[in-house]
């Protein structure tokens, strides 16, 4: 049976997160299948940057933010004190709601991470860069500049090489935070289509707010009200027949 | 046409008001362009007063004044070489120390500290910025001096004497007053200022930058010094240049401690003086119309062509980024 069943990349348990006294996610347990993608939706403030960040432990960062619960990737709980944060980064990649180039050239903006966790030479480097530029669609625009600046590139082109930087590291997951948010429609399109091909080798956790989106790129859903996960299940049934009514209310506005 | 006489009580009140708005924005634009004015009056003033009353010191010792190493009031011969080195040498030594200070307070502040540390330490240095520099020239007179005569000194020359260079440099009596108690005591001052400004500078930078760079597994140091630094580069070199600034013209705290001895020499721990201390030291005692005082203001012109020209260094290094 377990072939049939897709195997799960992430896999959250009685997961809560406090910002200080403010109890922002209750009891959560959620898997994210392997390879596909998951699309999380609700209204703004509902939690679900808030469970992204926790699994690459971004909440880190920030003192008085502490998480309770389970959160297993590969056989182990990532919550633990005592885990190596910066592999764990390495394996699960984040691309923000804003491009955020680096203030440094577009090739090094890829090397950036992969020099903090390989050692490669000129030739594999260069690759490297090339090979994950070629997967975001970037290669062809950017192949005679890759010695500018990133600040110089368009917004899109910026939120592409943000990808490309988050792959080249070589992670399973990809975390994705309203990544189109501050893109203009041609843009986004590029990255949903963009999306569909990395899901072949990535599992992908996107949070949205755009309900066509979530429709079009996601295999699974997930609803989120007030830091509670209210449903989830696959697209097609959470669009088109969701078994609660405030899932129903939400995808068709009413409010939200 | 019927309907224009009919019309002509209003048509007469609107312009009246019209008229009255535009002579209000007329006396406004002319108050806000005079005080921008008296900007540019104070600025050349200064520049005349300096220009004009140094003219007989450039006429009597050419523009070679800037470099000559004489400072000798009883045989009325003067030349700059010796307050001007004295001032840049100081203000480097000021600038070296504080700049790895500043960085790290401001950089610890932003990025490591938790918040209530970091509120607390932020306002201390706030406070020691606003610490009046006679406070620390009085601090560094009854501190740094008896210390560095004392310990550092004595403890150079008994490590580093035989060694070429070095020996130059802490070459002299121990008598604790000099360029390097000058440098700490800058330092000091202008430490917690340009901490201020580099917090500003750090904390600006967006916090979604930040945390790409640790979302790929960064480690702090390595988000410091390829993230943070560089965008942040002009904020810095701001930071440092106001601070240079500052110790460049600083008065009190440095007449204090640099010993007040017109010569010109390597050792850092030998007496020496600053434009600025010099001028406020002399300025008393030299009569009107001497060309003593002249050459006093010659100093001092030549003072404010210094700041101008760390200013003009600024922008340069601020233009060539990227």
């Amino acid at each position: 049976m377990t072939e049939t069943k897709p195997q799960v990349a992430l896999a959250v348990r009685n997961l809560n997160f406090y910002y200080g006294q403010n109890h922002a996610l209750h009891d959560i347990s959620i898997d994210f299948p392997a390879r596909k993608v998951t699309a999380m939706i609700g209204p703004s403030g509902c939690g679900k940057s808030t469970l992204l960040r926790i699994f690459n432990r971004m909440y880190d960062l920030y003192p008085g933010q502490r998480a309770t619960g389970e959160v297993l990737f590969d056989g182990r709980n990532i919550l633990e004190t005592g885990l190596d944060l910066n592999i764990l980064r390495a394996r699960i990649g984040m691309v923000f709601q804003k491009p955020t180039p680096f203030p440094m050239s577009i090739y090094d903006n890829i090397a950036f991470g992969v020099r903090l966790h390989e050692r490669l030479n000129k030739a594999d480097m260069d690759a490297r860069v090339q090979d994950v530029l070629t997967r975001v669609a970037l290669w062809n625009e950017v192949r005679d500049r890759l010695n500018a600046p990133a600040a110089g590139l368009s917004g899109g082109q910026q939120q592409r090489l943000c990808i490309a930087r988050s792959i080249a590291t070589r992670p399973e997951v990809l975390l994705l935070d309203e990544p189109t948010s501050a893109l203009d429609p041609i843009s986004t399109a590029r990255i949903e289509e963009l999306l569909d091909e990395l899901k072949e080798e990535f599992t992908i956790a996107i949070v949205t707010h755009n309900m066509q989106q979530a429709a079009r790129c996601a295999d699974q859903v997930a609803f989120f009200y007030m830091g509670r996960l209210i449903e989830v299940d696959t697209a097609d049934r959470i669009f088109t027949n969701p078994r609660q009514q405030q899932t129903q209310d939400y995808i068709t506005g009413r409010f939200g | 046409m019927t309907l224009a006489p009919a019309r002509q009580p209003d048509k007469v009140s609107v312009p009246e008001t019209r008229e009255k708005r535009s002579r209000a924005d007329t006396a406004f634009q002319a108050i806000v362009g005079g005080c921008s004015l008296i900007v540019l009056i104070a600025l050349g003033g200064l520049v005349l007063l300096m220009g004009v009353g140094g003219q007989e010191a450039f006429r009597t010792f050419g523009l070679g004044f800037t470099f000559r190493n004489v400072w000798n009031p009883v045989a009325n011969d003067y030349g700059a070489w010796a307050p001007l080195f004295g001032t840049i040498v100081s203000t480097l030594i000021g600038v070296l120390i504080a700049m790895p200070l500043a960085f790290g307070t401001a950089f610890w502040l932003t990025a490591i500290a938790p918040p209530k540390v970091a509120a607390v330490v932020g306002t201390a240095v706030q406070l020691l910025a606003a610490v009046p520099s006679i406070i620390f020239g009085m601090w560094g007179f009854f501190t740094i001096v008896p210390f560095m005569a004392r310990h550092v000194q004595p403890f150079m020359m008994h490590n580093f004497r035989h060694v070429p260079g070095i020996n130059l440099l802490i070459h002299g009596a121990p008598f604790g007053t000099g360029l390097m108690t000058a440098g700490i005591v800058l330092a000091m001052m202008i430490a917690p200022f340009m901490t201020a400004v580099m917090r500003d500078v750090f904390s600006a930078m967006p916090g979604m930058l930040r945390e790409s760079a640790y979302g790929l597994g960064a480690t702090r140091w390595d988000v410091m010094w390829k993230v943070v630094v560089p965008w942040s580069r002009t904020g810095m070199i701001g930071a440092t240049v106001l601070g240079m600034g500052r110790a460049l013209g600083e008065t009190m705290a440095v007449t204090f401690v640099i010993g007040n001895v017109t010569s010109v020499g390597w050792s850092l721990f030998a007496p020496r003086s600053t434009v600025a201390s010099l001028i406020a030291l002399q300025f008393p005692e030299s009569p009107a119309g001497s060309l003593r005082l002249s050459s006093l203001l010659a100093l001092g012109f030549i003072l404010m062509l210094l700041s101008f020209a760390s200013l003009s260094l600024a922008r340069m290094l601020r233009k060539d980024r990227k």
